[in-house]
């Protein structure tokens, strides 16, 4: 009897983690797999079109030489986008833990009042932001300066000065994106074990400390996984730059993301365009497995000193 | 207030008997009973409203229908490209921005109108805005040779505006030459209070804005000179004249920081009553005139573009024009030309710009319109688009845009000398040509 | 004791300071719903008040809204719970149970290749694949690709939130004989709702805001928001005030939900603590 009711439990456990993957699964190959594939492959094509039909013509690594050799733009774009993700994810990181950590040991009004205010920016549409804080930073006309003249300061070309121009479009993206960070940063920390910190509290001296050693290292893989997604996403930065500044003035807030719907879509050079996505694909993967290792190797040798 | 409705009533009598004539001469080619149904993509845009009217007015003329599947601005070409790649398209009329018209048309994928109704020609009067309706698929260029391609059904070119009220307080008269214009310029501006003149210098718009700088200076981005072969002229001693008026009218005139200036904050200058002077398109022209988002209503004007040294004028065409998809059924192909047909008669035209919106002939005077004051836009309009030109007559224009825009923009901000950035755009317009195709030849470096 | 207090206040006041960071540049931007074009383009803070915005957004012959945020927020809600409850199975099975390292390499793997690939490349290929079986235009055309869109981080987070989770709970409740979906159901699910509730917002707001899907996938009647909103950025004419009303009447639901799920998040601590 008992042999045949392990069986059983065996054979539903199997099942289980077929189930549960399945979705996932069915997912990805079905709306995936053809158009990652079919970008990837793009990559050795030149398309054109003809009397309505499309042209493939191999050109093997072509596009990739010409992306190597004859391009500027797209580097330069690479460039402000290391800049851009560095700076920007830093202070969001930075910004959003503390704002979680506020807000939790805030009083039940000021939570609720806090957690709605800090999430503000990530529910208005990406278009709006970028073209109201156009308005915000136009030389003329715009809030920014209005508010330095009340100073007696300004006005500063917030946009229009090619030495400022990226650090206004980094200060709009940390002004949009610190909420998904302050989201995840809060979730982890509700999940926090009660007793731990309760008990860190008393042995702890400064509030720094528990912070440092307790809270921070209990947080290592919300914290880890967030920084994950957020530097995937300032590669991904799109709309803000558009609508800020299209890229200029000059090459000054190019971002790679930028480029590509230049190339791929505005100028229909799906080949080039693929390419530089590929690149970009192999650039973010080297980023992330060097950060991987790096933190590996620390947190090795942490445990070997102790 | 008498004196307008008598007005108004005989043309509407005029118009009646023009139906007529025209009803009982079979109406021409194309005849507008029973056609089915018709879908067409358009962008949602400040002359969309007056598209709709006229397209209420055929409907209830000739009882067809055209449905209109009304897209943003920045969606249509992706929804314009889906369908007419698709084997069966799901639009029967797609409207082209002019940017986008050399792709379209050099992909094959429009149905040229003399193929759906045999011989079919523009009516009399209408715009081809520098050849862009036709299509010369031999020489890869827009061409008065090549096959009709699209009816044009939104006008729009680059004016100059100017603000009245400044020109009469310092004194000044609308310039005839790129001269005139900076020392109208230079003179507002030293007054202290205006800016002279506003460029639009940004990356995405730059080109576009140079256009007339260029063509008026005897000068040309690129020639074709054969099958399959061009020559780069940009950088001939013209082309740096050109470019040398532009960065000195851009720089030392005008607002600083030109370098990310686009339509939207030349639109806001000029409606704030801060610019004096602008070379925009006139689709501008019913925002700075509508009171709830202008401060200049009544006050600005219109007028022809300056000229170069030689007496040359040129303005950058920014119309729209509606093609035909080969994808389509051919009852529909029809239908859909028989509407455009019909929109682009003269007096439809005529109640196309009192609904708001830019007639695509060059033959409305402001006789037409009855001399009123809302349309005294129509004269420097009309001069404006007989002086029409593309600046980049081949398929990889928005290549080859993008990539001189950065030369362009770079000499605006400073970060490269005139004579660099231009040899610059130079080299980067050749390898676009090359990878298009073409044969290229090169002035040698300034 | 002294020191403690003024560090105190110095840390109140940077939140606070935060808070209108935050706060005053959202509500010019919404108060910009109730100005005439002029008044926002000129800047100014106290200007004569419109209903014209409204008027245009709601009544005009152009504009749909009400249908968009029904679409929006249909769209959202099915796409969101269809992602949480495939990423939350998901994410259990690859973290603690017996999966063969291929599996879990390939499933993850491939969710973090897609993700970090640019979504303006795939959106022809969608078009392409949906209008070939004739479902362009239609809801679930949308949704699934919204869904499968916002996977990849959705499963990621999961991963990291059921990783999370003590252990030896789970060790535990497998010794009692538990199968797989007892502990699924009756142990991780509950514990692991705080951090849910967080992919589960962001889930919803990315498919809430997205634009480069929606656009190419919708017709005239399943058009989203945003889509709807980028109309009003025209090629010559930024209408401006249409679309901070447009803004104002989106935002509502999507802080509402929020809101709500905040409170969620609070008994999902509590739930923990009384484990």
């Amino acid at each position: 009897m008992a042999p045949a009711g392990l069986d059983e439990k065996a054979r539903r456990n199997r099942r289980w983690v077929v189930v549960s993957l399945l979705p996932v699964a069915a997912f990805f190959i079905v709306l995936t797999a053809f158009p990652v594939v079919n970008l990837l492959g793009l990559s050795f094509f030149h398309v054109e079109w003809q009397d309505g039909a499309a042209r493939f013509d191999f050109v093997g690594m072509e596009n990739f030489r010409r992306l190597f050799s004859q391009e500027t733009v797209f580097w330069a774009g690479v460039r402000n986008n290391i800049v851009f993700a560095v700076v920007a994810v830093s202070g969001q990181m930075i910004l959003g833990f503390s704002m979680a950590l506020a807000v939790k040991t805030a009083g039940s009004y000021g939570r609720a009042l806090l957690t709605g205010i800090f999430l503000l920016p990530i529910v208005v549409p990406p278009i709006v932001i970028g073209t109201m804080w156009r308005l915000i930073m136009g030389r003329e006309f715009g809030l920014a300066n209005t508010l330095l003249g009340f100073f007696g300061l300004g006005p500063v070309d917030w946009l229009g000065d090619p030495d400022l121009a990226l650090a206004s479009v980094i200060f709009v993206d940390i002004w949009h994106w610190t909420p998904f960070v302050f989201l995840l940063m809060l979730a982890g920390l509700e999940s926090l074990d009660g007793e731990v910190l309760e008990a860190a509290r008393i042995d702890t001296v400064s509030r720094w400390q528990q912070i440092r050693h307790v809270i921070m290292p209990m947080m290592l893989p919300t914290i880890a996984i967030t920084l994950l997604f957020r530097v995937i996403l300032s590669f991904k930065v799109f709309d803000e730059v558009y609508l800020l500044t299209s890229g200029g003035p000059g090459t000054a807030t190019e971002v790679v993301n930028f480029s590509i719907y230049r190339t791929f879509f505005r100028q229909d050079q799906v080949g080039y365009g693929a390419a530089m996505s590929v690149v970009t694909l192999f650039s973010i993967s080297l980023i992330i497995i060097l950060a991987r290792a790096f933190v590996q190797r620390r947190a090795s040798r942490r445990e070997a000193a102790t | 207030m008498y004196a307008a409705t008598r007005i108004k009533n005989r043309q509407r009598v005029c118009r009646t008997l023009v139906a007529a004539l025209l009803m009982s001469a079979g109406a021409g080619a194309a005849s507008a009973q029973d056609q089915p149904t018709i879908s067409m993509a358009i962008n949602q845009s400040p002359w969309l409203d007056s598209f709709v009217a006229m397209v209420d007015q055929y409907e209830e003329e000739t009882g067809n229908r055209v449905e209109l599947d009304v897209t943003p601005f920045g969606g249509l070409l992706e929804k314009i490209r889906n369908s007419v790649r698709a084997s069966q398209g799901s639009y029967d009329i797609v409207n082209v921005n002019s940017l986008w018209l050399s792709e379209i048309y050099s992909g094959g994928f429009l149905a040229p109108l003399g193929e759906i109704e045999a011989n079919y020609q523009l009516p009399e009067g209408v715009l081809s805005y520098g050849n862009t309706t036709n299509w010369d698929a031999s020489a890869a260029t827009f061409s008065s040779d090549g096959a009709l391609m699209g009816v044009p059904v939104n006008g729009n070119v680059q004016v100059l505006y100017y603000n009245t009220e400044i020109y009469e307080q310092f004194g000044l008269k609308p310039p005839k030459t790129w001269d005139d214009l900076f020392a109208n310029a230079k003179a507002i501006q030293e007054g202290g209070e205006y800016y002279g003149f506003v460029p639009r210098a940004a990356r995405d718009s730059i080109v576009y804005n140079f256009t007339p700088y260029l063509f008026s200076h005897d000068a040309a981005f690129f020639r074709i000179t054969g099958p399959d072969q061009a020559e780069v002229t940009l950088n001939s001693p013209e082309g740096l004249k050109a470019l040398e008026t532009y960065v000195k009218i851009a720089t030392e005139a005008g607002p600083p920081g030109p370098g990310n200036i686009a339509q939207g904050e030349l639109i806001q200058l000029m409606a704030t009553g801060k610019g004096a002077q602008a070379i925009a398109v006139i689709a501008a022209w019913g925002q700075l005139e509508d009171p709830n988002a202008s401060r200049v209503v009544g006050k600005i004007n219109a007028a022809l573009l300056p000229a170069g040294p030689d007496g040359m004028i040129a303005s950058s065409a920014g119309h729209w024009v509606a093609g035909i998809p080969k994808n389509v059924a051919p009852e529909k192909q029809k239908a859909a030309l028989a509407f455009l047909d019909w929109f682009a008669q003269k007096e439809r035209q005529v109640d196309y710009v009192r609904a708001g919106g830019v007639p695509v002939r060059g033959d409305i005077t402001g006789a037409d319109l009855g001399d009123e004051a809302a349309f005294r836009f129509i004269e420097a309009y009309s001069q404006n688009a007989r002086h029409a030109v593309m600046g980049l007559p081949f398929a990889s224009a928005a290549e080859a845009s993008d990539a001189m825009a950065l030369s362009f923009n770079r000499a605006v901000i400073g970060e490269l000398t005139q004579v660099q950035a231009l040899n610059q755009a130079a080299a980067d317009l050749a390898g676009v040509l090359e990878r298009a195709g073409f044969t290229v030849s090169k002035l040698p470096d300034l | 004791m002294n020191r403690s207090r003024v560090g105190g206040l110095l840390a109140n006041s940077v939140v606070w300071g935060y808070a209108l960071m935050i706060l005053g540049p959202t509500l010019w931007v919404l108060s910009n719903a109730f100005k005439f074009k002029i008044d926002i383009i000129t800047g100014a803070t106290l200007s004569p008040f419109t209903w014209m915005n409204f008027q245009e957004l709601l009544f005009s012959r152009q504009s749909d809204f009400l249908a968009n945020l029904f679409n929006s927020a249909l769209i959202g809600v099915v796409s969101t719970a269809i992602v949480i409850i495939a990423a939350t199975m998901a994410a259990f099975t690859l973290a603690y149970l017996e999966v063969k390292p291929w599996v879990r390499w390939a499933i993850l793997g491939w969710a973090l290749l897609f993700h970090m690939l640019p979504t303006l490349t795939f959106v022809g290929s969608w078009y392409l694949m949906y209008s070939s079986i004739g479902l362009h235009g239609t809801y679930f055309a949308v949704i699934m690709t919204h869904a499968v869109h916002n996977l990849p981080m959705a499963l990621f987070l999961m991963v990291s939130f059921v990783g999370a989770l003590p252990r030896e709970l789970i060790q535990a409740a497998r010794m009692d004989g538990c199968t797989y979906a007892q502990v699924f159901w009756r142990i991780v699910f509950p514990l692991v709702r705080g951090g849910m509730i967080a992919a589960t917002a962001l889930t919803f707001i990315f498919s809430w805001s997205d634009f480069a899907i929606s656009l190419t996938l919708t017709s005239r009647d399943t058009m989203t928001v945003p889509v709807a909103i980028a109309t009003f950025a025209q090629e010559y004419d930024i209408r401006y005030g249409e679309m901070a009303a447009g803004t104002l009447l989106s935002i509502m639901p999507a802080l509402l939900l929020i809101l709500v799920g905040q409170n969620f998040i609070v008994r999902g601590l509590l739930a923990g603590a009384v484990k």
